[in-house]
């Protein structure tokens, strides 16, 4: 939330004598009210003044020139050739004389066509103006100047050229910020200074300081509220115009919506659409607004100022002259002032007459009402808009505006009146107008209460409060103990000072004892709780001054869960076995399956999917890992690295259902990739490519290092991404916990890689089960005897599966078995192979003898020939 | 007689000091051969003992086995050395070019954003602090209502969020975590954790945004939390992580869920200070966002803000991160380019 204000207009509301702008940002910054960043309005031209063009003859050489005389008051008149177009006599505009200095050019004597020319008549584009936000009026050409422009005074004066323009990062408690007037109170807050709004009956509308004014009229300090302005009357009741004395037209309004709580209205007779002001128009320049006409630029300065949105109206299509505020009628059409016909609903706000809509309330006004040259009376409007149903409104439309955007995060009630005043004074001013109605204030019925407080609407407080501000009226007052905020905040704080904050704040404080109470004003809706008022205390007498202490409690050191352990014991593992990890994003484009090669009706190909992706591309949630390391083998192997060895410990995501409807389930897995060689290279020897075996060894490890090994079984899988005949599925007593395998060729050739592995485990599952406890056994006494066996089985027996059936024919003494070679080839049968066990037995009491040895191995290769094993010769 | 062992003694070690440069194992056989051998010179001399009178036997026999004694021992250290001068001579001819490469087993790399997340889990953890974790699917009540974001609050526009339903979102910070740990602790003190964990926002990605990022939690509640012990513990924090002689500073802020918030600012670790582009010539870097625990999340955690208060703060890994390694794209993080993650294998960093 940014706004940009000025110095010079920040300086009509509060004394800025003394401080500098540079200050002013770093306390700003340092209350909490960052200045993003702060630089002149345009540049600072030197020797470009006010002049007169006396005459503007025909050039004697050139068609398209012409031959100015031009004074700039006291000093004589120069000559000037000019080629704009629209130079004419009598014209102010802004004169470069010799030796000025403009943003892109130095102004010397020169010769046009024969002519010398003593300057030149500057162009907006050549005064460094920001031209795309002037009327093409404005832009074509010189710079006409207002006919009352002062000779001889200096432009960059003028127009405020060298004013310093500051850009406001505002929280979303403060938008009380997005005005100058919240600026100012700020600012009075930080230097104790009072703040002095332009009241509407001292007339006082003009800036205070920096800037070139066309008339006398001081800058009166006045109280915001005057006796016998509407936003006074608002407090008390309501009236319609008709009754006081300025009733010229007559006008009436009714609220039929809780969701526009205060509403006033006001008619002037006999404006004149024509361009503001032009240190308005610069003003508005200056903060990023573009000029448009004097009402519109009006409405805007105002809304600015107080921060307070104003509508104005054509009062002669008004039908009735009488104004109702509703809510939309079903499948109610508009069309508003972008020229586009909006369907609206009943949910928002319409600003109609008793015939028809005439605007969107709070969001933005129909095209039917708007006010153009044809204008002789205009209404304005000055009200409270629920802040959720226009921000709602807002969204639905796709409809952004300044004035959408201090709605929705709430407006001051208070500034209803006072806005609405300052509006008409200016017009009268700077549109021609004369009041012809008095001010026209209504709510909606019921809306208030006994206390006054108003109710139906979720409230300005609710835009910046908290959960229950719907529920509890904002308290007007907040009561705190003052060694409660020192205790609070760890630092001592004398009461005097609380009670200065406040005064500084311009809240009206109470003090009994140790006990303040602090009444705070509707301009300050975020400050609803002590603690809110805590921290006004804190940062305005600087967060700096809050010392760092050491917590109190017991000081034990924390503790990783196990799962938490476990992740950290892995990844230092992989690591040193050479592996590396990758971080990828959990979102994944829906091609994934069809890439990977997934049937839809794969587990993995069932993906939640999020409702507003930013592009296809991070569409849905991830089923596995494998996207991601794919992407990361591509990316690297695309740049010629050859090794690749990843993991990632990461998130996957189950949805229960599809759509999802509720929570995934999301299991924390392990996963790796490989390609490459077994080894790094070295000048030592050829090495050897992966294989599956390097892959499932690396798994092996990881299960020995979480006590797991003896406990796994490998099984052949069947993933539609595996290499048929080289993956397997990972169990641990029974319970599926991962796998591991070749990639198969289609899916690595469709990633443009060679040879890849892949291995995903489920850490919840190798947490569950890893061991913990450790009983170490006993060393043994006798030596132990070992045999080797080759044997020679079918080739479909798993080697597995020969291992048990030998570990339980071999009986107690079998103390350990070991596969140390396998064969198939020529040797043996082509349906066959070779699998050489070397057999260790030991006795915990004695030594074996061969005979006993020799019984147990005839046990074996008994059991071992059920599986079609025979010792081979 | 003596004066001939004497004799034999000083022409024996001439001799086998000879030997010393020929280097020859037969030579050095020959040698003991001919002097101590059977029949070599000094047995010679036993056999003239027999001619000897008894007085002079004694003292002719103990020089004579003095003599021995100094020549056996003589030459087993020649034999010694010749033997160890052999054997290198032998292993000069097996020599390797040691500065080839060794056959290097390969070694892996933690990936940078994970280092940083153990550096500050580790830091917490001395701190007392536990680690817990939530789910990155994320129910809106946990994610924003919890945190004191009502629904339509101007407040949920700073986190632009992806929704898989309406009230189903992918977290946008890693607060969610704190609703969590209250639910479950509440109303036990003191809660000390913190949680990292991935987040995601509806932001394009470019150079400083990502629509995936870490952030890392911390929430504290207790009897008479102070803001001077938040201020203490993000100092602790980091003076352990940037430098025993780091300060920090407390600026102003708004967050839903903490009141008072404020951002917490390091000095500049570039300049120390003194100004520079990274930290805009002010001297200080913002590193994280911090609070004391709003009453309101208090009340919805179950907590009684009267009886207990408490801190929260919430930092940027990716931030850390950029600081701590001078990384300036954040899509860095994301590309997982071997050459860039192997650069963090070592202990260092
Ligand atoms: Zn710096």
């Amino acid at each position: 939330m940014d706004v940009k204000i000025t110095w010079n207009w920040l300086a009509d509301y509060v004394d800025l004598d003394g401080l500098t702008p540079q200050q002013v940002a770093m306390d700003l910054t340092h209350a909490g009210i960052p200045v993003e960043w702060m630089e002149p309005f345009a540049y600072p031209v030197e020797r470009v003044v006010v002049g007169e063009v006396l005459s503007a003859d025909p050039h004697p050489n050139a068609n398209r020139l012409r031959v100015c005389r031009v004074t700039v008051g006291t000093e004589a008149p120069v000559t000037i050739v000019c080629g704009a177009a629209n130079v004419a006599a009598g014209q102010r505009v802004p004169v470069a004389l010799e030796g000025a200095r403009l943003p892109d050019l130095t102004i010397g004597r020169s010769t046009l066509r024969g002519v010398e020319s003593q300057g030149m008549i500057c162009s907006a584009q050549e005064l460094g103006l920001p031209v795309r936000s002037l009327a093409k009026e404005q832009t074509d050409g010189i710079f006409v100047l207002p006919g009352d422009a002062p000779l001889g005074l200096s432009i960059a004066d003028y127009l405020g050229l060298g004013d310093m323009v500051m850009e406001l990062e505002l929280t979303p408690n403060r938008s009380d910020c997005l005005s100058l007037r919240g600026v100012a109170y700020e600012v009075g807050a930080i230097y104790g200074r009072t703040v002095r709004m332009p009241s509407a009956d001292t007339g006082w509308v003009q800036p205070a300081s920096g800037m070139a004014r066309s008339d006398g009229n001081d800058a009166v300090a006045a109280k915001e509220t005057a006796p016998g302005e509407p936003g006074e009357h608002g407090e008390h009741g309501e009236h319609d115009a008709g009754a006081g004395p300025a009733s010229e037209l007559p006008l009436t309004a009714t609220v039929d919506t809780p969701l526009c709580p205060l509403y006033s209205v006001q008619a002037v007779t006999g404006v004149a659409l024509g361009p503001a002001p032009i240190w308005m128009q610069m003003r508005l320049l200056a903060v990023g607004m573009r000029p448009i006409s004097n009402l519109v630029d009006i409405t805007n300065y105002v809304m600015l100022e107080w921060g307070q949105p104003l509508h104005a109206f054509d009062y002669d299509v008004i039908a009735h002259h009488h104004i109702v505020v509703r809510q939309a009628e079903v499948a109610e059409g508009l069309e508003t002032l972008d020229g586009q016909v909006r369907q609206l609903s009943p949910s928002m706000i319409v600003i109609a007459d008793p015939e028809k809509a005439l605007g969107l309330g709070g969001v933005m006004g129909g095209r039917n009402s708007e006010v153009t040259h044809t204008t002789r009376s205009v209404v304005i409007e000055s009200a409270l808009f629920d802040p959720i149903v226009t921000r709602r409104t807002g969204k639905a439309l796709q409809l952004r505006s300044e004035a959408g955007l201090r709605f929705e995060k709430g407006t001051d009630p208070d500034a209803v009146g006072p806005a609405l005043a300052r509006a008409v004074a200016l017009i009268q001013l700077y549109a021609g107008g004369r009041v012809a109605s008095p001010a026209v204030v209504k709510r909606p019925p019921l809306a208030t209460t006994s206390d006054g407080a108003l109710s139906g609407m979720s409230s300005a407080a609710s835009a910046t409060g908290s959960l229950d501000a719907d529920l509890h009226q904002r308290p007007a007052v907040i009561c705190l103990d003052a060694p409660r905020v020192s205790a609070f905040l760890g630092c001592d704080y004398a009461i005097d000072e609380l009670v200065d904050v406040c005064r500084r704040l311009q809240f009206p404080v109470q003090r009994e004892g140790q006990r303040l109470s602090v009444e705070i004003p509707a301009r300050r809706p975020d400050i609803t709780r002590e603690e809110d008022m805590i921290e006004e205390f804190a940062r305005l007498l600087s967060y700096d001054r809050i010392p760092a202490t050491e917590m109190h409690g017991p000081l034990t050191p924390g503790r990783l869960t196990p799962e938490q352990a476990l992740r950290r014991r892995l990844r230092t593992h992989l690591v040193s076995v050479g592996l590396t990890e990758v971080w990828t994003y959990s979102l994944v484009p829906g091609f994934v399956v069809t890439r990977t090669g997934l049937p839809a009706d794969h587990a993995l190909a069932q993906m939640g999917e999020l409702q507003n992706p930013l592009s296809e591309d991070r569409r849905f949630l991830r089923s596995s890992m494998l996207f991601a390391l794919l992407d990361v083998a591509q990316y690297n192997s695309h740049r010629r690295i050859r090794d690749i060895r990843v993991f990632e410990i990461g998130t996957v995501f189950s949805p229960r259902a599809l759509p999802m409807t509720e929570q995934p389930t999301e299991r924390q897995v392990l996963a790796l990739f490989l390609a490459g060689q077994a080894m790094a290279e070295s000048p030592h020897g050829k090495p050897r490519a992966l294989d599956f075996f390097d892959a499932k060894g690396i798994v092996e490890h990881l299960l020995a290092l979480l006590g797991l090994r003896a406990r796994a079984v490998f099984l052949p899988a069947d993933e539609p991404y595996l290499h048929a005949g080289q993956s397997a599925r990972i169990l641990i007593d029974g319970r599926e916990v991962g796998v591991v395998g070749q990639l198969r060729q289609s899916v690595a050739r469709e990633y443009g890689i060679g040879a890849g592995f892949y291995a995903e485990l489920c850490l919840a599952s190798l947490a569950a089960s890893a061991e913990v406890g450790l009983t170490v056994a006993e060393l043994p006494k006798f030596p132990g005897v070992a045999r080797d066996l080759a044997f020679v089985a079918p080739r479909s027996l798993a080697a597995a599966d020969l291992v048990a059936n030998v570990r339980a024919a071999g009986g107690t003494e079998l103390q350990a078995v070991t596969i140390f070679d396998v064969y198939t080839g020529d040797h043996v049968g082509s349906d066959a192979k070779s699998l050489a066990l070397r057999l260790t037995f030991q006795a915990q009491d004695r030594t074996l003898t061969d005979d006993e040895v020799s019984d147990y191995v005839n046990r074996i290769l008994a059991s071992a020939a059920r599986l079609g094993a025979a010792i081979r010769h | 007689m003596i004066e001939q062992l004497q004799a034999l003694r000083t022409r024996a070690l001439a001799r086998l000091e000879a030997l010393e440069t020929s280097g020859d194992p037969g030579a050095l056989e020959a040698w003991r051969v001919e002097f101590l051998g059977k029949k070599g010179e000094l047995s010679s001399a036993l056999r003239l003992m027999g001619s000897l009178s008894a007085e002079e036997r004694p003292v002719v026999g103990q020089v004579v086995n003095e003599v021995r004694e100094e020549l056996e021992s003589a030459f087993a250290q020649h034999k010694a050395q010749a033997e160890a001068q052999a054997l290198r001579a032998r292993e000069a001819g097996d020599a390797v070019d040691v500065t080839l490469p060794g056959r290097t087993p390969f070694l892996g790399a933690e990936h940078p954003l994970q280092k940083v997340i153990r550096r500050i889990e580790d830091i917490f953890l001395g701190l007392g602090f536990a680690i817990e974790e939530g789910p990155e699917v994320e129910l809106d009540y946990y994610n924003f209502e919890l945190m004191n974001f009502p629904k339509d609050h101007p407040a949920r526009d700073m986190q632009d969020t992806f929704f898989v339903t309406e009230d189903l979102v992918l977290r946008t910070h890693t607060s969610p975590v704190q609703a969590r740990t209250m639910e479950k602790m509440q109303p036990q003190v003191p809660v000390r954790i913190i949680a990292p964990g991935k987040t995601y926002r509806r932001d394009d990605d470019d150079a400083t945004h990502s629509h995936a990022f870490a952030q890392v939690e911390g929430l504290v509640i207790d009897r008479g939390v102070r803001m001077s012990d938040l201020k203490g513990t993000l100092l602790t924090f980091a003076r352990q992580l940037y430098g025993a002689d780091q300060e920090v500073r407390l600026r102003p802020s708004f967050f839903p869920f903490t009141e008072p918030s404020a951002e917490l600012d390091v000095r500049c670790i570039y300049c120390g200070g003194a100004g520079c582009a990274t930290c805009k010539q002010t001297g200080w870097i913002e590193i994280l966002g911090c609070g004391m625990v709003h009453p309101r999340v208090l009340e919805l955690g179950g907590y009684d803000p009267h009886e207990v208060s408490g801190f929260a703060f919430g930092m940027g890994v990716e931030r850390v991160a950029m600081l701590l390694y001078g990384v300036t794209d954040i899509r860095q993080f994301y590309l997982n380019d071997l050459r860039l993650l192997e650069q963090f294998s070592g202990l260092a960093h």
